[in-house]
């Protein structure tokens, strides 16, 4: 890059891009340069959805990104779903549901179905939810206790 | 994974000028990088320098009365949330739909998908049955040209060297669909895809098949059997026969030739079928 890229807030946590290369990813930059290892590397091809990531509130495949495209951009990871709202309130469905098992699938579901709370206006009917997860993963195959999780979650007019 | 430098020209003048700057092969544009990030990883493609587009106002759903035109690198995900596409263009926004997921579509775009041009595309067969058109930028000036025309083959565009694809116009509003059968639902590549279309304007129907290399296809012999306004069951029988028995096809590790010329029929009579009930709908 030629002009210094504008640093990136992670989490609410401002972070410089100084020293990163041009070719890399958000994902690597994420968990091996801020140390930020909740998001997860499934396939590195935008098959699987374990690397969301929230990109200015939207979902995003961390492993099909260039960091340096997403400069000056307020990233929200797995760590930060505690101090999100819509990630709150994904996550106490999770417990709620117990829906995980091995666990590796489980931050992409949460970004992802708080990325999509937030793009519906914080509740949105089960099956659209679940429609729109398809490109989230769980080589578990543990799908079940995931939409029991996803039927916990507000609804359109609750 | 190879290394590259990135640029991101603040204007088109300077992308075009970034493009022309790079020899063949070693310069790649970049609009919402899902399929060139892949590439990379892959190895397929090793660009010593990469362009982004980000920076060019070109993430625009523009009407002109019934006439949409969407630049080139808006993101699917906007074109599938905007209800008038919905409404107008239903088969554009199945096709939106269809590409990938969520989390891609948030960043993939009409431009990107169009310039890769892959032969299992799921937007190019709804474009060439709506008869879209896309805008081309470069140094000699723009020009535009039917998607048609556009697509030379697997992987191979009408892009001329320095030129951008700026955006993809759809003419006129129509009732249409877009139908697919693949393995999974999402971040699959379909084994057979279908778009069809009725054109008001002509009282005909326009179909378009996806998932057979190198390139998607129109299918005009098809399309002559539907006839015009309402088909008989005859007329889409005789049209889906005809592309499964005419259509070159054949068999790699997604699908049996068989197995394709079977979708191939049981898709394009489903998708004349939902074209004409959704007519009858709209009134």
């Amino acid at each position: 890059m030629t002009t210094a890229a504008r640093p990136l807030t992670v989490n609410g946590r401002s972070c410089p891009l100084d020293g990163v290369p041009d070719s890399e990813r958000l994902l690597d930059t994420l968990r091996w340069r801020f140390g930020l290892k909740g998001t997860k590397e499934g396939c590195r091809s935008g098959d699987c959805g374990a690397c969301t990531v929230l990109v200015d509130g939207v979902s995003t495949l961390s492993c099909l990104t260039l960091t340096h495209e997403v400069e000056g951009s307020a990233l929200t990871t797995i760590e930060g779903m505690a101090d999100d709202p819509e990630g709150r309130t994904v996550q106490a469905a999770f417990e709620q549901a117990g829906a995980l098992q091995c666990g590796y699938c489980t931050p992409g579901f949460v970004v992802a179905l708080a990325g999509l709370l937030k793009e519906r206006g914080r509740a949105a009917p089960t099956d659209e939810l679940l429609a729109d997860l398809a490109g989230n993963l769980c080589r578990c195959t543990g799908y079940l206790s995931i939409a029991r999780a996803v039927a916990l979650l507000p609804k359109e007019g609750a | 994974m190879s290394d590259f430098s990135l640029v991101s020209p603040a204007s088109v003048d300077a992308a075009i000028a970034e493009l022309r700057a790079g020899a063949p092969g070693e310069v790649a544009v970049l609009a919402g990088g899902t399929d060139l990030l892949f590439a990379l990883d892959g190895g397929k493609s090793v660009p010593r320098r990469v362009i982004s587009l980000r920076r060019l106002p070109w993430r625009t759903v523009d009407w002109n009365g019934p006439v949409l035109t969407v630049g080139s690198t808006l993101p699917l995900r906007s074109l599938e949330e905007d209800p008038e596409v919905a409404r107008r263009y239903p088969g554009l926004f199945e096709a939106t739909r269809a590409v990938g997921s969520v989390q891609l579509r948030h960043r993939a775009t009409l431009g990107g998908n169009l310039g890769r041009a892959a032969p299992a595309s799921d937007l190019i067969p709804v474009l060439l049955a709506l008869d879209a058109e896309v805008d081309l930028l470069g140094p000699a000036g723009a020009r535009t040209m039917p998607v048609d025309r556009f697509i030379r083959g697997s992987n191979r565009t009408a892009l001329g060297p320095g030129e951008l694809i700026r955006s993809v116009r759809f003419p006129e509003p129509r009732p249409s669909a877009y139908l697919w059968q693949r393995v999974r639902p999402a971040n699959d590549i379909s084994q057979i895809a279908v778009a069809a279309a009725y054109s008001p304007s002509t009282s005909r129907y326009q179909l378009a098949v996806g998932g057979i290399p190198p390139r998607a296809l129109r299918l005009s012999e098809a399309e002559e059997r539907l006839g015009e306004s309402t088909p008989t069951n005859a007329q889409i029988h005789a049209a889906s026969e005809w592309a499964a028995r005419r259509l070159e096809i054949a068999t790699d590790r997604r699908a049996s030739e068989e197995y394709r010329r079977h979708l191939v029929a049981t898709l394009i009579e489903r998708a004349v079928r939902r074209v004409v009930a959704s007519r009858k709908e709209v009134g």
